[in-house]
């Protein structure tokens, strides 16, 4: 197996000095999708905050260890992050519209992350952006660079937001419940939107997810996690389909209890 | 309601209400703890500086000043709560009102306020004065009606946020009249921005007290007040360099506490939305639905 | 016509405009019943009018054209006191989307439960908290968390407390608003359940809106699909989930995630949204 990488390596999270994520250890290969499953209060949304060097506030990483292509970032400084993400990992989370400057344009937004990132001049960022955003399946992508978030429905707000991450061409993607405020059919579209960038980018991915049929859209191999401890993990068809772990079992019943699977059997 | 209780535990705000304690206290006691008659004019000592007998000196006529601003604290306060009252009164109800009683009252309402925040304020009080007949209570109503607009705007800019609440909504569903909804959903909303705006206002209000009887309107002499001690011992600065500092700093004090006390509750209420409303970062275990599933 | 009992709910050419011109149209010509005991299940897309539908029903949002009857009784035509007094019989519940909004954050969980009752002035203070418990119990949560605010909450239970709130007052029509869509599977399979008992127990017709069609291909005796403001499909829900005609349905069928594995990707091309 080549080097991995992430890897994350007997993580602890604190909140407000007590542990909530005890130990937590995982890596993902190059060009690998992993799926961090969990229910809520698991702690798969504060390992993907550590991970990104996002903690919310009153939250740090008490042990253990992130290594991203080898170095640990889990004591990086603002500085050394800022090196970092671009090139190395991006990411999206749940409601784009919080992460858009209201008061700007979508493409005045991406135009910036693309000067500041990719050192172009103002002519060639905006026609790099209006690329990123035709290649994000995005109809009439120069009406949509000047619009303003507002103007923009949900998905292609994600859509947006998911250009913004790739611009700086990233090893990792962390997706964060990227498609869990999106109606279903537009959800389906940014999956597929993702699948296709992983294969033409080789992008490595590290999907957090409430949904195990999102994460199984997606990913090659899936972590759950429960009360901030891995309890399973397997190459997802395996832990899907034949689960060993008596709270992974939990999960999967619970899911398949409701599903258009039932019409079809019943 | 939570926000009160919350700011009433800060250190600034203990120490606010601890000075307005013993403002009451001396409201209360003030004239029978007072060594001489405020009104008394002691002719062998006029404009003395502090001695054994008059603690803080006396005034141009003789009068013990120490005397004269404890006799006064009732004055002073009174006529201050007075105007907040009444400011409080016809500001407060009209602004809930206006959020929640229909589109003609809240026009009507409107206008009205417009219009009293364009009066001048020192020309209505004469004219208050003029026409009601100069005294205390008559200048006190003047400043009350013009407090009225500052508490009328706070009130409705804090209910409006709530007009399309979804939990007002739900109240309305139910059958819940007007009047309810705006006692049981939108006033603990509305009522720490009153308290932080009463707070201000009785600062506001005492230090206008003064600068009305300065021109003379309001309280008539000799009956003494901080205002009116204020305005008197600066006549005489040459020959008493150090009189106005005891009233100005009794009203100083004063007003410094109640402005604690509103930034206090301020901080405690946050950026306007109660403590409350924070969602929790780690959700709760559902206990429930664990047991549920054994 | 008149041999059959009067569905608990029906509405019939509902419109609903947002300002004077047709342009503003949010919703069209739209019909929706549901009987008692009877879950439907009521699909689209964000924007499609679904919440609209639900607004206008219960009166929060002007009708423009267009019945509403509970029990055969018209009632989008009740003002002021009559509109009050019906609304206190609580025959008609609407649950909004996110509890954490429509629940006060200032106001305990029993306080919030026991309010639709103190509104209507059932009994005495003492016995609306025994009923409001009752409620509580009654979805699956311990009347403990009842001196609890909002906030403290986590969202499976708030969701609860939200439906609890609308049971105690004894509805014939409960509509509720993606009740399960932020939830997980176990909160979800939970509130499920309780819809499924409330249909069965007291005979309460349910209107659900959700994109889930799980949720619904679960529980939903029938679906209507709305998109664009106006109604596109409806049947039982095994026909139109299985079988869909419209292209919107279809597509939506399509779209929805397995835990088998991928699906087909999608043709982007046709329909957009």
């Amino acid at each position: 197996m080549q080097s991995p990488l992430l890897s994350v390596d007997d993580l602890h999270v604190a909140a407000g000095g007590v542990d909530v994520v005890h130990g937590v250890s995982f890596d993902l290969a190059p060009g690998e999708a992993i799926g961090l499953v969990g229910e809520s209060g698991s702690g798969k949304t504060l390992t993907c905050r550590a991970i990104l060097g996002v903690p919310p506030p009153g939250v740090t990483v008490s042990g253990g260890a992130i290594r991203l292509a080898g170095e640990d970032v889990s004591r990086y400084s603002r500085r050394q992050w800022d090196r970092v993400r671009g090139p190395r990992v991006a990411a999206v989370f749940q409601d784009p519209a919080s992460y858009l400057n209201p008061s700007l344009t979508v493409g005045r937004q991406l135009d910036e992350v693309l000067r500041v990132k990719n050192g172009l001049d103002r002519r060639a960022a905006r026609t790099r952006a209006v690329e990123l955003l035709a290649s994000m399946g995005l109809h009439r992508p120069e009406h949509v660079h000047d619009q303003y978030p507002y103007e923009l429905s949900g998905g292609m707000l994600q859509r947006v937001l998911i250009a913004i991450a790739v611009s700086g061409d990233p090893d990792l993607l962390v997706a964060d419940e990227p498609t869990t405020a999106l109606d279903v059919t537009v959800q389906a579209e940014v999956l597929d939107l993702i699948a296709a960038l992983r294969a033409e980018r080789r992008l490595s991915l590290l999907l957090v997810s409430h949904d195990l049929a999102v994460v199984a859209q997606l990913c090659d191999r899936v972590v759950v996690l429960r009360h901030g401890r891995v309890v399973e993990s397997g190459p997802t068809r395996r832990v899907l389909d034949d689960p060993a772990d008596p709270y992974t079992r939990q999960l999967v019943a619970d899911h398949r209890e409701y599903g258009l699977d039932r019409l079809v059997t019943r | 309601m939570r926000a009160l209780r919350l700011a009433v535990r800060l250190r600034p705000a203990k120490l606010a209400l601890a000075v307005l304690g013993l403002v009451v206290v001396l409201m209360a006691v003030g004239d029978t703890i007072a060594p001489y008659d405020p009104l008394h004019q002691d002719t062998t000592a006029i404009l003395a500086g502090p001695s054994a007998e008059h603690w803080l000196g006396t005034d141009y006529v003789g009068r013990d000043v120490l005397s004269r601003l404890l006799a006064g604290s009732r004055l002073s306060v009174v006529a201050a709560a007075e105007a907040v009252g009444l400011g409080l009164l016809l500001g407060v109800l009209p602004g809930l009102a206006s959020v929640y009683f229909g589109r003609v009252f809240e026009w009507l309402s409107l206008r009205v306020m417009d219009g009293l925040m364009a009066l001048p304020f020192i020309i209505f009080a004469i004219a208050v004065a003029a026409l009601l007949g100069n005294g205390l209570h008559q200048a006190m109503f003047a400043v009350g009606v013009l407090l009225a607009p500052t508490f009328y705007r706070v009130t409705r800019a804090a209910a409006i946020g709530l007009r399309q609440a979804q939990y007002v909504e739900a109240g309305t569903l139910f059958g819940a009249t007007r009047w309810r909804i705006v006692r049981t959903h939108v006033w603990q909303k509305v009522l720490p921005t009153v308290v932080v705006t009463t707070a201000t206002a009785m600062a506001g209000a005492l230090l206008v007290v003064s600068s009305l009887t300065f021109l003379g309107i309001g309280v008539q002499p000799p009956a003494p007040t901080w205002g009116g001690m204020l305005a008197s011992d600066l006549g005489y600065l040459t020959q008493r360099p150090f009189g106005p500092v005891a009233p100005a700093l009794l009203i100083i004090v004063t007003v410094a506490a109640l402005n604690a006390l509103a930034d206090a509750i301020r901080d405690a209420t946050g950026d306007g939305a109660p403590a409350s409303a924070a969602p929790l970062h780690e959700e709760v275990p559902d206990a429930i639905s664990a047991a549920v599933r054994r | 016509m008149t041999a059959a009992p009067a569905a608990a709910l029906q509405a019939d050419g509902v419109e609903v405009w947002l300002g004077r011109r047709a342009k503003s149209r949010i919703l069209h010509g739209v019909g929706l019943t549901a009987r008692s005991g009877e879950i439907v299940g009521l699909i689209g897309e964000t924007g499609s009018g679904k919440t609209t539908l639900a607004r206008a029903i219960v009166g929060l949002a002007p009708l423009h054209a267009g019945t509403v009857r509970v029990d055969g009784t018209p009632v989008d035509g009740l003002r002021g006191a009559a509109l009050r007094r019906f609304r206190r019989s609580g025959r008609v519940q609407y649950v909004f989307q996110d509890p954490l909004r429509s629940l006060d954050p200032d106001v305990t969980v029993l306080d919030s439960v026991v309010e639709g009752l103190a509104i209507r002035g059932d009994g005495k203070a003492a016995d609306r908290r025994a009923r409001a418990v009752a409620a509580l119990e009654q979805v699956g949560l311990d009347p403990a968390l009842g001196d609890r605010l909002p906030g403290r909450l986590s969202g499976g239970q708030r969701q609860r407390v939200a439906i609890a709130r609308a049971l105690a007052v004894d509805p014939r029509v409960l509509l509720l608003d993606e009740p399960v869509s932020a939830l997980d599977a176990a909160n979800r399979n939970h509130v499920l359940r309780v819809l499924d008992r409330l249909r069965h127990e007291r005979e309460v017709a349910i209107v659900m809106i959700s994109h889930d069609l799980g949720s619904l291909a679960g529980i939903a005796d029938r679906v209507v699909v709305l998109y664009r403001g106006e109604v596109v499909e409806e049947g039982p829900a095994a026909r139109v989930l299985l079988e869909p005609e419209h292209p919107y349905t279809q597509r939506l069928v399509t779209s929805v995630p397995s835990i088998d594995g991928p699906r087909r990707p999608l043709i982007t091309e046709g329909v957009h949204v």
